[in-house]
């Protein structure tokens, strides 16, 4: 085996092209990775959404709370159904809640787009995962009054803390921020329930039930006791299937991911071809030398594919460490499910890293492959005679 | 002419080197080709939009704004409207498909006349007004589907709890595929009024056509004016304005495609600078041979940066070629996607697309050519590479 050093410090010695060549790589990978965290972090957003052991209860036919809606009565039968789960102090945990959109601009000339208004009870709270006021207070009932999350509060006009939110010309106080652990309640402003549909004059109106079941035999039994009911005519769906069709959403995503990554990768393939033909190229007499004194061919070609996947790989670390600082980044796009503005955070986690990492691995063996192949096809008296 | 040969043969002299970095340049071209075609589409849709005189009521609370069905005569009867029509959006599932294609609630009486550039047959328009739960749809959605006319389309709702019952009355020839369907508004009015269902009297939103001398801003205000003080304030616009509200809703996708695009192109003039360093590096004497019997430093310039130009146009034009491809095929997949074909979107973005390859190589090829220009013939004839 010809030793590691060897390539190491031909890539040093050349270290302009080594360096231009890195640098092409790594914003090829750059590229990449960001789309894929992009596509994490929005997924992520609505996989934490759902909990395994909450049911939502939705009108028969209809598969989004945007666009359903359910009656009071109802709503009070399912409350007592048998199996739900309940809090410390005893109160079954369902809550009854009614979503409405509403169409706000968004801060620096960001256009107009949906934004989800949720009016809940206390209940409501316990069924989000993590939910935690991190500044201000909570909403008080009856005096119109509205949370949010501090990302919705950058990015919607008035929807900072102490700004008013105006719905059909009754205006809401931005009171408190809260968190969700990251899930898509926090693209949503919530508000008391009576409040809400009393401001939309929808007095009474209803969208949905959030329930949390006592175990998965429960569960069970209730998905199949509210889908069978004549009377309600009502759909339960457990969260995380419903998140699960938003994600959905992320579908464009993916398609532009993906084409990046394909395009991209060839490209850059051809690019270091190109490195390494050259490298081969004025290397002849070398290689000659090293046939001379008895390296294999083989040792050689591995030696050649080696040299190229470390050029490459280096570009990729280069590219998957730059897209570090905007991990956590947050920000948002439509989500076509619920027709409204979803936001989140971009993640670049060890598979999308890994994605990047195998990306450049690939650009290295097959980019390097056919000038190895040259090095090692290079007939001995030839190759020591070159100049 | 001389120069341009002479260029042409040095870039045939390494046919390797040539070809892969032209293919590098390629392929990161198609993918710029790809996502600016989109943006494209987009454009050209607006583009469309801006020259029908059309304007869209809705509430200014948003599209899940209740827009009572009696605004619909009194916006029609605003001076400087025409005619003014209920658009609601159903949004049912088709058997087990959901959500398949585009169905809305709306007048026969008004609407091939709001949208009068559509074209259908005299005797299926008035079989349509004719019949209560009849529906006339898009002719390039009724041939997809194999309908005929008299088929019977039930369509089961997600956001209204009525269910249609429709028969397939028509269809019409519009410019651009709108793969829609088109119900009588009243038919579905009147099966939630039965149902005691909540929603019912809303027209969801107004599409109007706009006539005379006053510009569609004017008459768009007067409507506002009209309504701003009643429960249901609404917010009026024209067709291309509401048609930006679904591009913003992506956010800023624009900005993110600039950010890959800008990344792109530096990465692809450091692979061309690469390439173009090689070259020269091999031929220094032949430069000094060059600039020893006689040519300028201003002529060694061009040559070089002519050279790299040349590869990364033809880079370019590679790139554009299967960047179109894969967009005109994206279209025959999916119209819902891509509802554009690229014979008419060619404009202004692929003559940019090749000037930015074009730039890409005059970029790369400036160190190189600055260091053959400036060669003292002496050290280039001395130096054995």
């Amino acid at each position: 085996m010809i030793p590691v050093k060897y390539n190491v410090r031909n890539l040093r010695v050349r270290w302009v092209t080594t360096l231009m060549t890195v640098v092409a790589t790594g914003l090829v990978v750059w590229c990449t990775v960001l789309t894929f965290g992009l596509i994490e972090g929005l997924d992520h957003a609505l996989r934490i959404s759902g909990e395994p052991l909450d049911l939502i209860v939705l009108r028969k036919g209809t598969t989004e709370e945007t666009s359903s809606n359910i009656d009071q009565k109802v709503a009070k039968e399912i409350a007592n159904l048998d199996g739900i789960a309940t809090d410390s102090s005893g109160q079954p945990l369902c809550s009854s809640e009614f979503v409405t959109i509403l169409t706000k601009p968004r801060r620096n000339n960001g256009g107009t787009t949906n934004l989800i208004v949720r009016g809940l009870q206390d209940v409501g709270r316990g069924l989000r995962p993590g939910f935690k006021i991190v500044r201000g207070r909570d909403v008080r009932a009856g005096v119109n009054e509205v949370i949010t999350s501090e990302n919705m509060g950058e990015r919607f006009q008035n929807l900072a803390i102490g700004e008013k939110l105006e719905i059909n010309k009754v205006n809401f106080e931005v009171v408190g921020y809260f968190e969700a652990a990251g899930s898509s309640a926090e693209s949503e402003v919530w508000t008391d329930l009576r409040d809400l549909t009393g401001a939309r004059r929808q007095p009474g109106a209803l969208s949905a039930v959030n329930l949390r079941c006592r175990d998965e035999e429960s569960k069970t039994a209730l998905l199949k006791r509210i889908r069978e009911d004549e009377q309600f005519k009502l759909d339960a769906m457990d969260e995380p299937a419903y998140y699960e069709r938003q994600m959905t959403a992320s579908i464009g995503l993916k398609f532009v991911g993906y084409a990046i990554a394909v395009f991209l990768t060839m490209g850059a393939m051809f690019a270091a071809a190109n490195t390494m033909y050259a490298a081969v190229a004025s290397r002849g007499r070398e290689i000659g030398a090293l046939r001379a004194i008895g390296f294999s061919r083989r040792s050689i070609l591995l030696s050649f594919l080696f040299e190229s996947v470390l050029l490459c790989l280096l570009g990729g670390l280069l590219g998957c460490l730059a897209t570090l600082p905007l991990n956590g980044l947050s920000t948002g796009t439509a989500n076509w499910a619920t027709f409204s503005e979803i936001t989140f955070a971009f993640r670049f986690g060890p598979t999308v890293l890994l994605q990047g990492v195998i990306m450049a691995l690939l650009m290295g063996l097959v980019g390097g492959l056919a000038p190895a192949l040259r090095a090692v096809r290079m007939p001995i008296i030839s190759a020591l005679r070159e100049t | 002419m001389h120069i341009f040969f002479y260029i042409w043969r040095n870039l045939k002299r390494n046919k390797l080197r040539s070809t892969l970095t032209i293919l590098s340049v390629g392929f990161s071209l198609a993918l710029m080709t790809v996502l600016n075609g989109y943006m494209a589409m987009q454009g050209v849709w607006g583009k469309e939009a801006e020259k029908n005189q059309r304007i869209v009521v809705m509430n200014s609370q948003g599209f899940s704004g209740m827009l009572p069905i009696s605004y619909v005569d009194r916006v029609a009867s605003t001076p400087g409207v025409q005619a003014a029509t209920p658009y609601a959006w159903y949004g049912g599932n088709y058997k087990e498909e959901q959500m398949p294609f585009a169905q809305f609630g709306t007048d026969p009486k008004n609407a091939f006349k709001v949208w009068d550039e559509f074209t259908i047959a005299p005797q299926q328009l008035e079989e349509w007004q004719k019949t209560r739960n009849g529906c006339v749809v898009d002719r390039r959605l009724a041939e997809k589907r194999g309908w005929k006319i008299g088929e019977r389309i039930p369509l089961q709702g997600t956001f209204y709890r009525f269910n249609l019952d429709l028969v397939l009355c028509g269809v019409w020839d519009s410019p651009q595929d709108t793969g829609s369907l088109w119900f009588n508004w009243l038919y579905l009015d009147e099966g939630m009024r039965e149902l005691n269902a909540p929603g019912t009297g809303n027209s969801g939103t107004i599409f109007a056509r706009v006539g005379g001398s006053e510009s569609m801003a004017v008459v768009s205000q007067r409507i506002d004016e009209r309504f701003a003080s009643s429960d249901n304030p609404t917010r009026t616009q024209t067709e291309a304005a509401f048609a930006q509200m679904f591009t913003d809703m992506m956010g800023n996708v624009q900005f993110y495609i600039l950010v890959i695009g800008v990344a792109v192109v530096f990465s692809l003039s450091l692979v061309a600078a690469t390439a173009m360093a090689m070259s020269m590096r091999e031929r220094t004497t032949e430069i000094a041979v060059l600039k020893a019997i006689g040519f300028s430093r201003r002529r060694v310039l061009a040559t070089v940066l002519g050279e790299a130009c040349a590869i990364t146009l033809l880079g370019g034009l590679m790139g554009i070629l299967i960047g179109c491809s894969c967009l005109e095929l994206l279209h025959q997949l999916s119209s819902q996607f891509m509802p554009l074909s690229v014979f008419d979107m060619i404009g202004p973005w692929l003559a940019y697309l090749l000037a930015t390859s074009a730039g890409i190589g005059l970029v790369s090829g400036i160190v190189p050519a600055v260091l053959a220009a400036q060669l003292s013939v002496i050290d280039g004839l001395r130096r054995v590479v």
